[in-house]
């Protein structure tokens, strides 16, 4: 199984500067700011390490990635020390031998010796060190003080901490900390009784951890193990997938034996998460394998009858008979399909297709219709696009985040931990909801400003701080002229300049004192990068399309779209909503969104983003979304429906 | 119970915006109680922007902070080099044969809990001893038994 | 009326002196003697406490150990007008211990009223806070950089260098931080000056503000130390009374807050960067470094954070000059040093001298030889991480470069010395037993390898594989020596090898350092 490249500490930020310098006789030019060990590596020269992983920040406590640098005392740590013009670097000298030796003694004289019996066996960074360093005795002997009797944690489901196996690299602590961002774990005590512990509980699950499996995925050794790698031994192949649970979509490696699923493991090259993952993604796979799966295709002909395993061929061609026998007798419009967005581009782009090329009509919808159309809608009124402007990682260049209706830690876990790494940085936050959700106040996060709005008055809201821009000089009136239409944006400051509009007037209604209203408008407006998430605390309400378009106008008015770290962030349902909602699963929206020809129909190929397939009966028959379509099924005006995933009636 | 609580919150409300407010907060409780209740950990934390595990960590890295009530006195021995010199290794055992106890560990009458301290600052007397917030020189076993034998008589 | 001293320093406590006072101001109502009793700080002359001092017309005189039962005595034979007791010392002044030595840091230490503002002032106090005020800052940090001033933490980092990288650093926040977790063994000026003279380190922070752009100070002062604690309280709540603290200092443009926070017991808040993480409220756990504190200190922000020592020696560097300063001292070791005598010594104390003294005079020409009147065996110079000294290694001058060829460090100044009783591996046992104590636990070779230290020890002296054991006790002091994050790991094997390599027979091995078991079988 390929092994992902570990750096020993993260690439730098400074991406502007270069500095050359010398390692091991190599010349090498990296960023500014690069740790030795992360430039050593790029030069494909491994330096020892324990307490160093590229997804934390260093530490420098394991004492082992020491080096020499000519004119330079002792021997610093090269996951602590930054490259600097002209160094010269020896990795291995007989001293650092010596060193490292030195070290992985102390190591090997507090750690079993049951390495052929150890789940980590085969992918242990303890293992790979004392054979990098060459380690052969331990002359302390075995005898002395040691951990080895400390009892297992076996109380959280999906994994087991053994303290025995530990040694206190605290990468795990650091993950908790650093990564996930709840601080759910600590170093008890201090010298040689340092103990991982999980607060002062007596087990991980009664203690504030979430499962996110950082500390796992960040552990050295098998102190922190999977449960399913006790069980199962170590995997042999990997398959990259993407999670399919919630809107962020995270990158994952399956880690296989055969075709069984030993765990998943979030990638680090993710573009989502980083390497990072939630107690769903990361331990809620049991479905995969789960007998209530259905791995063979079925037929009944009647609600009464039971479901018979046929062929995949008869399967085929039975739905094909039963849906052109359904269209001859009650009508073209009598068949139509429900896709999601929990499903590939690909395969949301055929259903549609198999709708407006086979069936000939538009009755197609996907779930998206229930949570995000007003924001497909609201953006495209406003924006011109019906999507989201930013990337997740976008969040880490703003200075001023808004949170309205929306639960990230809860909803959008890996984001979540983004956005509070983010915080952690310096970063304002507000938050218009009536939830005290976790955002608002804990380890290491409070909530500048939680405007504990009632329910239903999210356009007040809105209106009222963008009545404080207006009235308080705060639009950014140089990027309304260069970029928005200023006729429509004089209509809309007039708008919502009316005394009616102000915070002193709302303040009653929205249940939000005034002077909060103000002061969060008047961060949001000078607080430097400004960017807004919301969720469907705003899309699903009946004035949804209103608060998105409220909420686009806002980033207009104070300048903060069309550069990182700003911007309308939409946090969709499921992993693909502006996937499935761009190729054209929406009955109303071609492909690419194309909008629909007003009628009497243009000959639909001659329209942007439509392919020849589409018919011309599709582009004439009505729009006929996915209520809509449940109904008239239900009164036999549509006879079939096909199902690729989602359950709708649940999600309705 | 309930005044204890009562008496941690208004510390908690006393120190939570200072800057770097934990370690004043603890020594505040423990100062008032004699120890900082684990159970309060929760609302510590809350009030700090911090987790329950941080309040932990920070608790059991600092030996002065304890978690559990100490006897009525807490008798401390100073181990470092300078009182050694001047004879404190006898003076320990004089302190633990006498009381029956080892280092962090109170008498069974709850009279008096024993710690171990590195250095008082009072080398130029050596050995010394702390007997709650008073610092002892020149202490010698005679003195120390006559300063016990006091102190268990006096509730502290 | 009559002015009578008797001191409040912790050790003059420790022996007495409240209970001294009280029967002073007991004795003087039933005998309707009006006097004032005035609470000073130590001479330093610890054999002499509880030391009392009565103002005469010739000068100050005093009278030691004095104890409550001597004091109707006292009163008997005249002591409020200087009369002669069986304890009478003379003028205080011309005590041959005092006049001996070189008081600059130390000048106002046990003459003043150590939290009357007043008499502070009256005793050339602030006279440095008002140069300081109407000079830029890079002339302030010219003049302490000047002064060959070095750090009396015991890294010795000049602390005119340190000051400027905060000075030049840019930050809309900086802070001054005052390192007074003094744990190291056999040291306590910094004690004697806080419960001394709290208002001369109050000016030397102020003074540091000033300097390099910082408005706000801590005193991070260690549990153990209760006095220093209210001593500098009562002395910062005067000085903020009196606008020597808070907004605009004087009058001038500068704000300056001054707040004491208390450690919790753990040696390694004396390191810097565990220190600075201690007072954000966190473990003390060492920092790496870079960054340093001058860089991203407390918070994040630049911070200057020097010893009590250093900055109570700020004062009179602005006050007199750096030449005047500077002046005094041997090489590159200038000025002053507060040495705290310790240990197996007849007269233990405080004795500030310039550097060049040798140990051999500050031991017997100060010290008077050991308490017990046996040979001194040993020194162990610069706290529980100094090495320990052979008589040889006597007459080295106290420099800390003479003591670095040497393999020692002067550190904090303090000397523990130990008569020919002391067993050397125990004590190298002890060196290694106090860094498992006291490890903050973030690197391998101090956590792991401190435990592993002890248990080496017990089989070298239990005589167990002893020619292996040896070999390995110092495999594993070169592991700590250069693998350690800071210098509790790092330094400990610098009491463990100097026993090892100066006493080789406690170890049980011959003068040259073989072993005699092996050498018999």
């Amino acid at each position: 199984m390929d092994k992902q490249t570990d750096y020993g500490t993260p690439a730098s930020r400074n991406t502007e500067q270069q500095v050359t310098l010398d390692i091991d006789g190599h010349s090498i030019t990296v960023a500014k700011g690069t740790s030795i060990m992360h430039a050593a590596m790029q030069a494909g020269i491994s330096i020892p390490k324990l307490c160093a992983t590229d997804s934390l920040e260093p530490f420098g406590s394991c004492r082992l990635c020491l080096v020499e640098i000519d004119g330079r005392r002792g021997y610093p740590a090269s996951c602590t020390t930054p490259v600097d013009e002209g160094l010269k670097v020896h990795t291995q000298t007989p001293k650092l031998a010596d060193i490292r030796r030195g070290v992985m003694e102390l190591y090997i004289s507090d750690h079993p010796l049951d390495c052929l019996t150890c789940s980590a066996n085969g992918d242990c960074e303890l293992q790979d060190m004392a054979g990098a360093v060459g380690l052969r005795e331990v002359r302390y002997g075995y005898e002395g003080s040691n951990h080895l009797s400390a009892e297992k944690d076996n109380s959280n489901p999906y994994f087991q901490f053994d303290a025995s196996k530990c040694i206190v690299c605290s990468r795990c602590v650091r993950a908790c900390e650093e990564t996930q961002g709840t601080f759910a774990l600590t170093i008890q005590g201090r010298g040689f009784d340092s103990k991982v512990a999980a607060g002062n509980f007596d087990n991980f699950l009664d203690s504030e951890c979430v499962s996110c499996g950082a500390c796992v995925a960040a552990c050295p050794t098998a102190t922190l193990m999977e449960k399913t790698v006790i069980e199962s031994g170590q995997p042999e192949h990997s398959v990259i997938t993407t999670c399919a649970y919630c809107g962020v979509g995270c990158s994952f490696r399956a880690e296989m034996k055969g075709e069984q699923v030993v765990r998943m493991v979030p990638d680090k090259n993710g573009g989502a998460n980083h390497g990072h993952s939630c107690v769903k993604g990361r331990f809620a796979w049991g479905y995969a394998t789960h007998r209530d799966r259905i791995t063979k295709p079925m037929i009944r002909k009647s609600i009464h009858d039971a479901w018979q395993e046929v062929s995949w061929e008869e399967a085929i061609s039975y739905a094909a008979s039963e849906l052109q026998r359904i269209q001859s007798k009650h009508g073209r419009n009598a068949i139509g399909a429900i896709t999601s967005s929990r499903c590939t581009n690909e395969e949301t782009y055929l259903v549609q297709k198999l709708v407006r090329a086979a069936f000939g009509n538009n009755n197609v919808d996907t779930c998206a219709r229930v949570c995000h159309s007003p924001t497909g809608y609201g953006l495209k009124q406003t924006l011109g696009e019906s999507a989201g402007t930013q990337t997740f990682d976008s969040v880490m260049q703003s200075d001023v985040i808004m949170v309205i209706g929306a639960n990230p830690t809860d909803g959008h876990p890996v984001f979540g931990s983004q956005m509070k790494r983010r915080l952690r940085q310096g970063a304002k936050l507000i938050i218009a909801d009536p939830r005290a959700i976790d955002l608002v106040s804990g380890p290491h996060v409070q909530a500048d400003y939680h405007l504990k709005l009632k329910p239903g008055t999210n356009v007040a809201l809105i209106t009222a701080m963008a009545h404080v821009v207006v009235t308080e000089g705060l639009v950014d009136e140089a990027f309304v002229k260069a970029r928005c239409e200023w006729d429509s944006f004089q209509y809309w400051s007039e708008f919502v300049a009316q005394p009616e509009n102000s915070p002193e007037a709302m303040e009653a209604a929205i249940g939000v004192p005034a002077s909060d209203l103000r002061a969060a408008a008047r961060l949001f407006a000078t607080g430097g990068n400004a960017a807004i998430y919301y969720g469907l605390g705003v899309t699903e309400h009946s004035q949804g399309s209103t608060m998105v378009m409220g909420i686009a106008n806002l980033a207009m008015a104070t300048g903060n779209i069309g550069r990182e770290g700003v911007g309308v962030n939409p946090l969709r349902g499921q992993n693909n909503v502006q996937g499935s909602c761009d190729m054209g699963s929406f009955p109303h929206e071609f492909p690419a969104i194309a909008t629909f020809p007003t009628m009497p129909p243009a000959p639909c190929w001659k329209m942007p983003g439509a392919d020849r397939w589409i018919t011309s009966q599709a582009c004439a028959s009505p729009i006929c979304w996915t209520l809509r379509l449940m109904v008239a099924s239900r009164r036999c005006i549509a006879k079939v429906k096909t199902l690729p995933s989602p359950t709708p009636t649940p999600s309705m | 119970m309930h005044d204890q609580l009562a008496r941690i919150k208004s510390h908690i409300d006393t120190h939570q915006h200072m800057a770097g407010a934990l370690l004043p907060l603890l020594h505040a409780i423990q100062d008032d109680l004699g120890y900082i209740p684990e159970d309060c950990y929760g609302d510590i934390a809350k009030a700090l922007n911090l987790s329950v595990a941080e309040v932990h960590g920070v608790v059991s890295f600092y030996h002065h902070f304890r978690t559990h009530a100490p006897g009525r006195h807490i008798l401390q021995i100073c181990r470092a080099e300078s009182c050694q010199a001047m004879g404190s290794t006898q003076l320990e055992a004089h302190a633990k044969s006498s009381l029956g106890i080892d280092y962090h560990q109170t008498s069974p009458d709850n009279a008096v809990t024993l710690e171990a301290v590195y250095c008082l600052g009072n080398c130029a007397c050596s050995p010394a001893i702390m007997l709650d917030d008073q610092v002892y020189g020149r202490v010698t076993p005679q003195q120390l038994s006559q300063l016990l034998a006091k102190a268990r008589e006096v509730a502290a | 009326m009559i002015t009578i001293y008797v001191p409040r320093d912790s050790s003059a406590l420790s022996l007495g002196a409240n209970q001294v006072a009280a029967a002073i101001q007991q004795e003087a109502d039933q005998r309707q003697i009006s006097i004032k009793l005035v609470r000073n700080g130590s001479r330093g002359m610890f054999w002499l406490e509880p030391m009392v001092e009565v103002l005469t017309v010739q000068g100050r005189v005093a009278y030691g150990p004095v104890q409550p039962e001597d004091v109707a005595s006292l009163f008997d034979a005249g002591f409020t007008e200087g009369g002669q007791h069986a304890l009478s010392l003379g003028l205080t002044d011309e005590l041959p211990w005092l006049k001996r030595q070189e008081r600059l840091t130390f000048a106002r230490v046990g003459i003043t009223d150590p939290v009357c503002l007043d008499d502070y002032l009256a005793h050339e106090g602030y006279r440095g806070l008002r140069n300081t005020l109407v000079q830029s800052p890079e002339a302030i940090v010219a003049q302490v950089t000047d002064s060959g001033l070095r750090g009396r933490g015991g890294a010795a980092f000049p602390t005119g260098i340190k000051w400027k990288t905060v000075m030049v650093a840019q930050a809309e926040q900086k802070y001054i931080v005052c390192n007074a977790d003094e744990g190291d063994s056999g040291t306590y000026s910094d004690r004697m000056i806080m419960e001394g003279d709290p208002f001369v380190l109050i000016e030397g922070m102020t003074i540091a503000g000033i300097a390099v752009g910082a408005t706000q100070g801590y005193i991070y002062v260690r549990s153990e130390y209760p006095h220093s604690i209210a001593a500098l309280n009562l002395a910062i709540k005067e000085a903020y009374a009196a606008g020597y603290l808070g907004r605009s200092i004087l009058g001038s443009t500068h704000d300056f807050y001054l707040e004491v926070r208390r450690a919790a017991g753990a040696y390694v808040c004396g390191e810097e960067t565990a220190l600075l993480e201690s007072l954000e409220g966190k473990r003390g756990l060492v920092r790496f470094k870079p960054p340093l504190p001058a860089i991203s200190g407390l918070f994040g922000k630049p911070t200057v954070i020097n010893n009590v020592i250093s900055l109570a020696t700020v004062p009179i560097i602005m006050d007199k000059g750096s030449e005047y300063y500077r002046d005094y001292g041997m090489g590159r070791s200038r000025g002053t040093l507060p040495i705290q005598l310790a240990g197996n010594l007849k007269h233990a104390g405080l004795v500030e001298k310039a550097f060049g003294v040798t140990l051999r005079e500050l031991l017997y020409d100060y010290g008077g030889g050991s308490a017990s009147g046996r040979p001194i065996k040993a020194v162990q110079v610069g706290g529980p991480l100094g090495a320990y000294l052979p008589e040889s290694q006597f007459d080295t001058p106290l420099d800390y470069e003479a003591f670095s060829k040497l393999w020692a460090v002067l550190g904090h100044g303090g000397i523990v010395a130990f008569d020919d009783t002391v067993d050397m591996a125990h004590m190298a046992r002890y060196a290694l037993e106090f860094c498992a104590v006291e490890s903050c636990g973030k690197c391998t070779p101090c956590r792991i390898g401190s435990t592993r230290g002890v248990e080496v020890m017990d089989k070298v002296m239990a005589g167990t594989d002893h020619v292996q054991n040896i070999a390995l006790l110092r495999d594993l002091s070169d592991t700590m020596l250069n693998g350690s994050l800071c210098a509790l790991g790092g330094m400990t094997p610098y009491p463990v090898l100097s026993a090892l390599n100066h006493f080789p027979q406690d170890f049980g091995l011959s003068e040259a350092g073989v072993n005699k078991k092996e050498r018999a079988a």
